[in-house]
């Protein structure tokens, strides 16, 4: 919806799709089949892949779609910037803390932070979650917040804030006092 | 009905999709087409009350998910389960679905005319394209009394009863047919108001193996509309 397909900028509709080595990582990899059935030409960079078989068996339906992996990640940002469109940030979650200083992460976000071309950011902007807020983290331009807004949402300063996953029963939002926007129809994302 | 059987497995053993993450695809699916097809404001019942069937296989896990899918879309889903196996998927749809309180029929309404009474639409999900050979109690009698319901019924991916290919003149009538993955030949049958296609997730490669010649569907839509 933020990118649709007449508005790429390229001639191909290239997306990169950066994942890192747990859930976020996972749902980047599933994200990347969809837009593959989206039309989109998504190309993978999931340099620590989890063990978890669920998360093994996404990689095997990618790689069974045709998706490429990159074996390394270019640190010459122009690269990056010349060959897609946006890049998909699903490194790090909400529960990272320990990773995030970490590699393969932290030079990947270091990488992250010079690019120029759009991220979408999966649940938070990777790196987000561990601090309180600092002037070294990726700027997202586009944040999907997943099931609910996190905490450090509230300093994202994107062009555009969607909600997904339309799957919390209605006794859990009101539990959690979530108050959720109310989702269009029958869409499963909802923008801010 | 081979064919169908084919790429399942290939889904299954080459693309190592789970079970569950087709069968959730495939819920969302019919829950979406449903929607598109009869939204909420259609429905002549005071609330939008909707009766699920669910049959003894995938067809009713299909049904389970589409249930639960409703829910989240505005509607009163009522689901009827009565052969549930044992096996932890269909058991934590179920509790899914209770845990967001969709209840779950002791009984089968009598009459075609307390479900016509209480429900705008019933979602037919007993038997899908592995169905093979006669059909097992309690599910004849609840397919007699659903061929004399009045209200639009919805079939997912096969028409209950009918043979996968070659129909069945004297049973259900749907008047919605979503269909998963691709059009069985039994759709060439249906004379129903809405044929959907349903289940986006077979890879390109997959299709152009089967020669499936799927229409193209619309944006990021996961359902598309034959007729």
């Amino acid at each position: 919806q933020a990118f649709p397909l007449p508005s790429l900028p390229r001639k191909q509709p290239t997306v990169l799709v950066v994942c890192g080595p747990a859930q976020n990582g996972a749902i980047g990899l599933v994200c990347a089949r969809h837009l593959r059935s989206f039309d989109y030409e998504p190309t993978i960079f999931y340099p620590k892949r989890s063990p978890d078989p669920l998360y093994r068996d996404f990689t095997t339906q990618c790689e069974k779609m045709d998706i490429p992996f990159l074996s390394y990640l270019p640190t010459e940002v122009q690269l990056i910037n010349d060959a897609y469109n946006a890049v998909v940030d699903a490194v790090l979650g909400a529960e990272a803390e320990v990773a995030e200083g970490t590699e393969p992460c932290a030079a990947i976000l270091a990488t992250l932070k010079h690019i120029r071309i759009p991220i979408v950011s999966l649940d938070v902007p990777s790196g987000w979650a561990a601090e309180a807020g600092g002037s070294g983290d990726i700027s997202p331009d586009v944040l999907v917040s997943l099931a609910a807004p996190k905490e450090c949402a509230r300093r994202f300063l994107g062009r555009q804030h969607f909600v997904a996953g339309r799957f919390l029963p209605y006794d859990v939002q009101r539990k959690f006092e979530l108050n959720p926007p109310e989702y269009p129809g029958t869409e499963c994302v909802v923008a801010l | 009905q081979e064919e169908a059987q084919a790429i399942d497995q290939e889904l299954f053993t080459e693309y190592k999709f789970s079970v569950d993450q087709l069968m959730e695809l495939a819920g969302l699916s019919c829950a979406t087409a449903i929607a598109k097809a009869y939204p909420p404001s259609s429905f002549t019942t005071s609330q939008p009350a909707v009766l699920v069937v669910c049959g003894p296989g995938n067809n009713g896990g299909d049904g389970l998910v589409c249930a639960r899918h409703l829910k989240m879309f505005g509607y009163q889903p009522t689901v009827y389960y009565p052969k549930r196996p044992s096996k932890p998927l269909f058991e934590g749809l179920t509790t899914q679905c209770k845990k967001m309180d969709i209840p779950f029929l002791p009984e089968f309404p009598a009459e075609a005319a307390f479900i016509d009474e209480l429900y705008g639409l019933v979602v037919d999900a007993i038997f899908g394209f592995s169905f093979k050979g006669a059909v097992r109690e309690p599910f004849g009698s609840i397919l007699s009394t659903l061929e004399r319901v009045t209200v639009p019924i919805a079939s997912i991916d096969i028409p209950s009863g009918w043979d996968v290919e070659k129909g069945k003149a004297d049973g259900l009538q749907p008047d919605m047919l979503i269909s998963l993955t691709a059009p069985k030949k039994a759709a060439m049958h249906f004379t129903g108001r809405y044929h959907f296609l349903g289940g986006r997730f077979v890879p390109p490669v997959l299709q152009e193996k089967y020669a499936l010649n799927l229409p193209v569907y619309p944006g990021t839509d996961c359902v598309l509309q034959l007729t």
